[in-house]
């Protein structure tokens, strides 16, 4: 405990810097998602398949070995990242991989008759997708995208291996720490109460998620009966 | 900077023993993450009072936390409390615990398939509670449940790389040892990237495979 409050600033700063860390890869993450996502969706077998590589690729491949790639192999192309940058571009392949499947089902779970109706009103291509099928397919987006927040949230700690000073790290530091100026080794407290903090923050998330789960879909019985039968798209662990 | 073939047909042993290191963790991992998957699943649905709490705590926790935290609240915390295990057994234990607390949604997800109608006409026929499982709740539950089983199983395999970071000489841990020594930083990567990928692909082959076998009296 004592030891809680003598660090407390730096864990803040701890706990800021994983907090940035998954916004910025969430912030990727969200753009290429719905780029891939809706290419995806699009009439042209080769875009699908390129987009299914991407995504195979990314979620096959561990995440560890994803980020210590970006890390490593950047360089060598003449790319100096910074640890923070090359953990954001790791964890932002992986996240998008892992965003382009829920986009993807978002748009898929939008009943065919919605894009047959927007179309013989003489929408173009990108109206009914901004319009029509876009707000719907949403609706089944966001709360796995919630869930993949969370699981960003949990994978930054992979940061600490590169050397980026976020809460996991700030947690071994200490550890090191007062292992070496006070003589004992206080693992069992601090790694305990990482874990803990960690909890809190992404049971927080996982709630709104659901919460926002059932809000979107109370709403949807307001709307007219037989209108809209959005199923839950197939999300998948880490 | 060229590719150099010869320089990982040298390492390819080290890269052999660290996959079979791997291959280990993994294996024995899956077999008791799905013991604790089946135990806390049944827990949960036969509603054992106070204990079935203590299993939605679990499955909570574990969720919501990093994995990499958790194996280093087992390697290097627990210790304090008089519980020293070796690189290999903390990473099985976290890389069970982990993928446990998946495993009993996935098969909790299963039994619920398995509506009270089908157990009361069951046992209007006569059946016992255990036949009941055996004959017709368990392979029911599981072909709902085995895909994410399996694609939580896959998970475990590749999240077995975190153990590189607690020293356990796995494939990741060989191919980053190897680098911070040579540098080849393509080849290994390339090598190691290949390998996980053929694992997983071979694994999920094997899954969608099992899956259409289960499958087959649903087809028309």
């Amino acid at each position: 405990m004592e030891l809680l409050i003598k660090n407390l600033p730096f864990i803040l700063q701890g706990i800021q810097m994983t907090l940035s860390l998954a916004l910025a890869t969430l912030f990727f993450s969200t753009i290429i998602a719905f780029v891939l996502g809706t290419l995806a969706t699009l009439r042209f077998a080769w875009l699908r398949i390129a987009v299914k590589v991407y995504v195979e690729l990314f979620r096959d491949i561990p995440l560890i070995v994803n980020i210590f790639f970006v890390f490593f192999v950047a360089p060598l192309f003449g790319l100096e990242l910074s640890p923070f940058a090359a953990v954001t571009v790791g964890l932002s392949l992986w996240g998008s991989a892992n965003g382009t499947e829920i986009v993807r089902a978002g748009f898929n779970a939008v009943p065919k008759h919605q894009w047959q109706s927007a179309a013989a009103l003489g929408l173009k291509g990108w109206e009914v997708y901004l319009f029509v099928a876009g707000p719907q397919a949403l609706r089944s987006i966001l709360p796995p995208f919630v869930g993949l927040l969370t699981l960003l949230v949990q994978a930054t700690s992979l940061g600490a291996l590169v050397g980026v000073t976020e809460f996991f790290k700030v947690g071994q530091i200490i550890v090191e720490r007062t292992t070496m100026m006070e003589g004992w080794n206080p693992a069992f407290t601090v790694y305990g109460a990482v874990l803990l903090i960690y909890f809190v923050i992404c049971s927080t998330l996982s709630w709104f998620g659901r919460w926002l789960e059932r809000r979107l879909k109370a709403d949807r019985s307001r709307v007219a009966p037989g209108t809209l039968i959005v199923e839950k798209p197939v999300t998948q662990l880490p | 900077m060229e590719f150099d073939l010869a320089y990982l047909a040298n390492q390819w042993p080290a890269l052999m023993r660290g996959l079979w290191l791997t291959i280990q963790v993994s294996a024995l991992s899956i077999v008791m993450s799905v013991t604790v998957g089946l135990c806390g699943a049944a827990i949960r649905v036969l509603q054992v009072p106070v204990v079935d709490k203590i299993v939605v705590g679990y499955v909570e926790f574990i969720r919501n936390t990093p994995l990499l935290a958790q194996l280093f609240f087992i390697f290097y915390g627990l210790p304090g409390l008089g519980l020293k295990l070796s690189l290999f057994w903390s990473g099985v234990l976290s890389l069970t615990l982990w993928a446990g607390a998946y495993q009993i949604e996935n098969i909790r997800g299963g039994l619920e398939t398995v509506g009270k109608g089908l157990r009361e006409a069951a046992f209007s026929l006569g059946l016992s509670p255990w036949r009941f499982f055996r004959l017709i709740a368990a392979p029911m539950a599981v072909r709902v449940g085995l895909p994410s089983m399996l694609n939580t199983s896959i998970s475990l395999l590749k999240n077995s790389s975190y153990l590189q970071a607690i020293g356990l000489a796995e494939l990741t841990f060989v191919a980053i040892d190897r680098i911070s020594m040579d540098f080849r930083t393509v080849e290994m990567f390339a090598a190691i990237c290949v390998i996980y990928l053929a694992l997983v692909l071979t694994l999920s082959f094997f899954a969608s495979r099992l899956e259409y076998r289960l499958n087959t009296p649903f087809r028309t």
